[in-house]
């Protein structure tokens, strides 16, 4: 872990922790703090961060999440608390968002992927084919525990900061009402797309990768979407965040509006990149 | 940046004496040694008015210091080609003619390499102060006899191994001994080009004679003409010379379209003392890579071609985050540009890369007949400052020595099948250039 603690602003201490964490970069800006605090807490996030990403490692034969994948298409597995609700909730987005999002798109074209037994606490896999990947949710779980970590550790004012693409913020910038966040135009390094302004809420942006590379599928159809467009929400909380992204970007345009109309409090816009300029449109 | 705006940012910088101290070679080209020798001449004769031979022509014009007064070439339309630049200098078609000629203090031979060795030789014992093409000579007992010969005669003799006279490289190598890459652990080395490496023959039976590159009785191909150049990348840098060569060579297409014997694939190994691998490999028929040349150290690497340093373990980007912190350092409120789909890893194969120096030229390696800013002027320039001090700097002649040993030895290896070691006898005295 990198930590770098800053006073020169005795107003306004600011300690900033980066790590590697379930395939992406993970970093943590607080302000307040003293230095030994912020350390504190730094790694504190980061054993946290990690205990998920074992937790929900699909890849580590020991995780509850692969001894899910390998058993529960046989007979039901019995689960922690903590993966219980995640499936829980993976389930209810599910269905939020018309199938558009799913922890497993490619396994059961459409259908519900597992099924829940609540008085049992366990989880069976609809068919064999069935592979639960928890990327799609594990990081913006990660980054809503991060900052109820921070808050009651008396941070109020920071950034959570996952992979760029998943960004929250606790109160607002020490020198202004929020904390402003360019969205960079992928076809023009450092030129900003569009601003968003966080304060107390959370973003999250989906679309091709850096590299231009099309990885969202669409779990209606098993196959990648090819959109070029970005869809960026904003919103009281980073998972929800990332969950609609995700599936707003999977679904068809004319079914967007009816999908983000579900989630209450939340905005999401359609961000079309050239080398030219930028388009946006709100999604209603 | 050309290598007077190195030298004068180095001592801007209060590096110059450091640079100077570092790399002595280079002296003849700080403004005072230049200042010290200012308005003399250097009577130079040019035997080989090829390509390379013009190719030399044209930066001398542009050289106050020299003048030109005998061409020699026994290819009348090259000759004719290189007077149309200098029509009072005398013409020969005999090299031995024009080192009879008193006037002619320091000569430049850019001939077939078969030629290299007897003409530098001949030339020495004429009393002219010499700058030969690389390589050094033909054989491994030619280059020893050309090196004994020049110390027992005390004249000037330049190599045409023009990298050590490259800012880029001067700069990179320092870079390299200050540890900034860490501990070398590899060197790489590579030119790619393709095309028939022929030029056009009037006539058939001066097929040999314009492309003698390609027959063995005259060229060593592959490794005398251009491995011989990067080979001193791992000397220069390790401070070192190898120990072992082992290589393979073939002809495996071009021999399709003319009787050439030289290979137009070749695979070199050369291993250091330490257990460093230096590695050539050159393949005419594919030109997708080009020219490279790596310095590789645990902490990184130096590409030597492009002037780019890589690291092994690039800083988080964190750029946003950062913005924020100098924000709030300096009690103002701004938006910061770091969203986007997804952080991709920085691997060192996918980090950016720093450039060493600004305003670098990046040579192709394409041309086989020399390229604009590849420190080919500023070793002429050295030169001639050379003929003109009498004085020949130090640690460059060897430095050349070895990389022509080390190209003939390796293409030994690839006939011979085998692993080799250069023989005791051909050692002669090496100081690092570290």
């Amino acid at each position: 872990m990198q930590y770098h603690h800053s006073c020169k602003n005795p107003l306004y201490p600011t300690s900033l922790c980066s790590f590697v964490a379930m395939h992406t970069m993970v970093e943590v800006l607080m302000v307040g703090c003293t230095q030994a605090e912020g350390e504190r807490l730094a790694h504190e996030v980061q054993q946290r961060v990690w205990d998920m990403e074992r937790r929900f490692n699909r890849f580590d034969i020991t995780s509850p999440l692969s001894v899910v994948n390998t058993k529960a298409a046989a007979e039901a597995v019995s689960v922690d608390d903590e993966l219980y609700m995640a499936l829980e909730v993976c389930e209810v987005f599910r269905r939020g968002t018309k199938g558009y999002f799913s922890v497993a798109p490619t396994s059961v074209v459409g259908l519900a992927p597992y099924l829940l037994n609540a008085s049992q606490h366990t989880v069976q896999l609809c068919s064999g084919d069935v592979q639960i990947d928890m990327g799609g949710f594990a990081k913006g779980f990660a980054a809503e525990q991060i900052k109820t970590l921070l808050i009651e550790a008396g941070i109020g004012r920071g950034v959570v900061n996952f992979g760029n693409s998943s960004i929250a913020a606790i109160g607002c910038h020490p020198y202004g009402e929020w904390w402003g966040v360019g969205v960079e135009n992928p076809l023009c390094k450092g030129i900003q797309a569009c601003e968003v302004r966080l304060c107390n809420s959370a973003m999250s942006l989906s679309g091709r990768t850096p590299n231009g590379e099309y990885h969202i599928i669409n779990p209606h159809t098993g196959v990648k979407v090819a959109q070029d467009e970005l869809i960026l929400v904003e919103g009281r909380s980073a998972l929800v965040a990332e969950v609609l992204s995700t599936a707003l970007y999977a679904a068809p345009k004319l079914e967007r509006g009816a999908i983000l109309s579900q989630f209450a409090g939340y905005e999401a816009t359609e961000i079309y990149c050239t080398a030219d300029g930028v388009k946006s449109r709100k999604i209603e | 940046m050309n290598r007077k705006e190195f030298l004068s940012d180095c001592g801007k910088m209060g590096l110059a004496g450091v640079t100077l101290s570092l790399f002595p070679w280079l002296e003849s080209c700080s403004p005072k040694a230049k200042l010290a020798v200012q308005g003399e001449k250097v009577r130079i004769g040019i035997i080989g008015t090829g390509s390379r031979g013009l190719f030399h022509i044209k930066h001398l014009v542009q050289m106050p210091q020299a003048e030109v007064v005998a061409l020699c070439d026994n290819y009348r339309p090259h000759l004719d080609n290189a007077a149309q630049y200098y029509p009072e200098a005398k013409l020969y078609d005999d090299y031995r003619r024009l080192l009879e000629n008193r006037d002619v203090q320091g000569v430049i031979i850019a001939t077939p390499l078969y030629l290299h060795a007897p003409m530098t030789l001949a030339a020495m014992e004429a009393g002219k102060e010499v700058f030969c093409e690389k390589s050094m000579a033909y054989t491994l007992d030619e280059a020893l006899e050309v090196y004994n010969r020049r110390k027992a005669l005390g004249r000037v003799l330049f190599i045409g191994q023009q990298r050590l006279f490259d800012p880029k490289y001067v700069k990179a190598m320092q870079m390299i001994h200050e540890g900034v890459i860490g501990e070398v652990v590899g060197v790489r080395n590579y030119w790619y080009r393709n095309n028939n490496w022929r030029r056009e023959v009037p006539s058939p039976e001066l097929e040999r004679h314009i492309n003698w590159r390609l027959y063995s009785e005259y060229s060593r191909g592959l490794m005398t003409e251009l491995a011989c150049h990067q080979l001193q990348n791992g000397s220069w840098a390790m401070g070192q010379l190898p120990e072992k060569v082992m290589g393979a060579g073939s002809l495996i297409h071009w021999n399709k379209e003319d009787k050439r014997d030289v290979y137009d694939t070749v695979s070199a190994i050369f291993t250091y003392p330490n257990g460093v691998n230096m590695t050539f490999e050159s393949i005419i028929s594919n030109k997708h890579f080009g020219m490279g040349e790596q310095i590789l150290g645990t902490k990184g690497t130096i590409d030597l071609v492009t002037a780019m340093h890589y690291t092994d373990e690039p800083a988080p980007k964190g750029s946003g985050m950062h913005q924020f912190i100098e924000q709030i350092e300096r009690g103002v409120m701004s938006n910061s540009v770091f969203a986007g789909t997804s952080w991709a890893a920085e691997s060192s194969a996918l980090a950016p890369g720093k450039p060493i120096m600004q305003d670098v030229k990046v040579v192709s390696g394409e041309s086989s007949v020399g390229a604009e800013a590849d420190g080919s002027k500023e070793l002429l320039e050295a030169f001639l400052h050379a003929v003109i001090t009498g004085k020949q700097p130090e640690k460059v002649l060897e430095e050349s020595y070895y990389a022509t040993q080390f190209a003939l030895l390796a293409d030994k290896a690839m006939h011979e099948n085998a692993i080799l070691t250069l023989d005791e006898k051909y050692k002669v005295p090496y100081e690092p250039l570290k």
